[in-house]
């Protein structure tokens, strides 16, 4: 048995130290595990992962903060998907998404892939390249927030 | 006082439909196969932020963590006889096919071994050797490779399947209707066990080895169900005279039946009547009839013979449930 750190969902919080820039971005994937107590309640704990294994549903969270005098403005987070993982979802964070590389954006549901016959079906969660949130507010000095999205190793 | 993300409309972008058809051709290439992420590889991921702080837009990169694809064991294993196989009494070399497939990550080796005697069935089979197919997929001892445990376990890809051949006598004993099943099992060479078993340092790539959801072992049951036949053969006589009685005297005609009946769920072949004419009487040519149709005496096309001493009559072959009735005449003299 591989040593593993196990965290509470509850307990979720930046293990990272923000860099001492103006804003800072910090990126944690925690995967989820389910473990039975013994009176056969369920659990799900974040493991801090070393290793992973296809079908391991893996949670990225991203850190940010405004540690600069002056308000960011136009604040955008892009997370390009690694093309191991399949996009799950991303709780209600309402992301768009891309689903050819990063060059067009769109919530999910608004987005479709053209098929060979020459029909258009709806984008699958399968389908994500790439997950961008884009601030419609500056975030002010001093100001931090967390995102998070679940994807699954494919 | 933060503000919601939120997924602006100034940011949808759609491209047209030949772009985006295009783009997605080419991202196809990123789907990973069906047994999942290849084992040794490694998922990094990196968000970046951009922003506006007043001196223009500033992008900056998160850190960026990595995380090790383990090997997942995984294997199934499924008969490929849609139904149970036909066999008889004592008969040898009878096959059982099944296919091995890799679901893990890696590539591994599986161990093979049947199981005979589980029970659910009437007899066991008698497994005398295990062949992996040439990749044909007809069993053939001449051309598959035969299997020796521990020295060629098949090794298979992510997603490859291998067609195995289990080759097993049927024991003498058992009757029509019998059923015998064996199991075929594949394990996986590094390890099995539970779910989540973990082999340090032994997966593919330098990581570790993870037992799946299968237990990296896998088994199906293929069976056998003997098929065989039985031969019943009733003779009965009646006698006529010029008289217009039944009594044996001296120019009496005597006309003898013999009905076959096959019972069983099989077929017999190469099934024949053959009667001696009794001594005093002699046999009256042309007389021999198969089903009420005439035979003639000569060894010819028609199923029917006389040569002097004994009729015959050649069946063939007959299925259970049928009957074949012969007659013939003699006169005593």
């Amino acid at each position: 048995m591989r040593t593993a750190l196990f965290l509470l969902f509850s307990a979720l919080l930046p293990t990272q130290a923000l860099a001492a820039n103006q804003v800072a971005l910090a990126n944690d994937v925690f995967v989820e595990r389910v473990s039975t107590d013994t009176t056969g309640k369920q659990r799900i704990l974040l493991e801090e992962p070393k290793v992973v294994v296809p079908g391991d549903r893996l949670v990225f969270v991203l850190n940010y903060r405004n540690a600069g005098a002056q308000p960011a403005d136009k604040f955008v987070i892009t997370n390009p998907l690694p093309a191991a993982v399949r996009f799950a979802d991303a709780g209600d964070t309402r992301p768009l998404v891309s689903i050819d590389g990063g060059r067009g954006w769109g919530q999910l549901e608004q987005l479709t892939v053209a098929m060979a016959d020459g029909t258009r079906r709806a984008a699958q969660p399968d389908d994500v390249t790439h997950i961008r949130w884009a601030f419609q507010k500056p975030i002010p000095a001093g100001g931090s927030g967390k995102l998070m999205f679940r994807g699954v190793v494919k | 006082m933060m503000n919601a993300p939120v997924g602006g409309a100034k940011h949808q972008l759609l491209p047209s439909c030949s772009i985006l058809a295009l783009l997605a051709a080419l991202a196809l290439p990123m789907q990973a196969q069906a047994g999942g992420t290849r084992a040794g590889s490694t998922i990094s991921n990196t968000a970046s932020a951009s922003f506006d702080t007043g001196a223009g837009t500033t992008t900056i990169d998160s850190n960026q963590v990595d995380l090790l694809v383990d090997e997942l064991l995984d294997v199934t294993v499924d008969s490929s006889n849609p139904a149970d196989v036909p066999t008889t009494p004592g008969a040898t070399g009878q096959v059982l096919t099944f296919s091995v497939t890799n679901n893990g990550n890696g590539v591994e080796n599986f161990v093979l071994s049947t199981i005979a005697n589980a029970g659910g069935d009437n007899y066991d089979p008698v497994v005398t050797q295990i062949y992996i197919d040439n990749g044909d997929g007809v069993f053939d001892a001449g051309t598959d490779t035969l299997y020796t445990p521990g020295a060629n376990d098949p090794e298979l890809d992510p997603d490859e399947s291998v067609t195995v051949f289990v080759v097993a006598t049927t024991p003498g004993a058992v009757v029509d209707g019998n059923r015998g099943i064996v199991s075929l099992v594949a394990a996986a060479v590094t390890g099995t066990g539970a779910p989540g078993t973990s082999f340090a340092g032994q997966g593919e790539g330098g990581g570790d080895a993870v037992v799946g959801s299968t237990g990296a072992d896998g088994t199906d049951a293929g069976a056998f169900i003997v098929s065989a036949a039985t031969v019943t053969l009733v003779k009965s006589a009646v006698v006529t005279n010029p008289l217009g009685t039944a009594d044996p005297i001296p120019g009496a005609t005597i006309t003898y039946t013999i009905v076959a009946t096959v019972a069983g769920s099989g077929s017999v072949s190469g099934l024949a009547i053959t009667d001696n004419i009794p001594a005093d009487t002699s046999y009256v040519p042309g007389s021999i009839t198969l089903g009420g149709s005439g035979l003639s005496d000569a060894v010819d096309a028609d199923a029917g013979d006389y040569n002097g001493t004994r009729i015959n009559v050649a069946l063939g072959t007959v299925a259970g449930g049928q009957t074949r009735t012969v007659t013939f005449q003699t006169i005593i003299e």
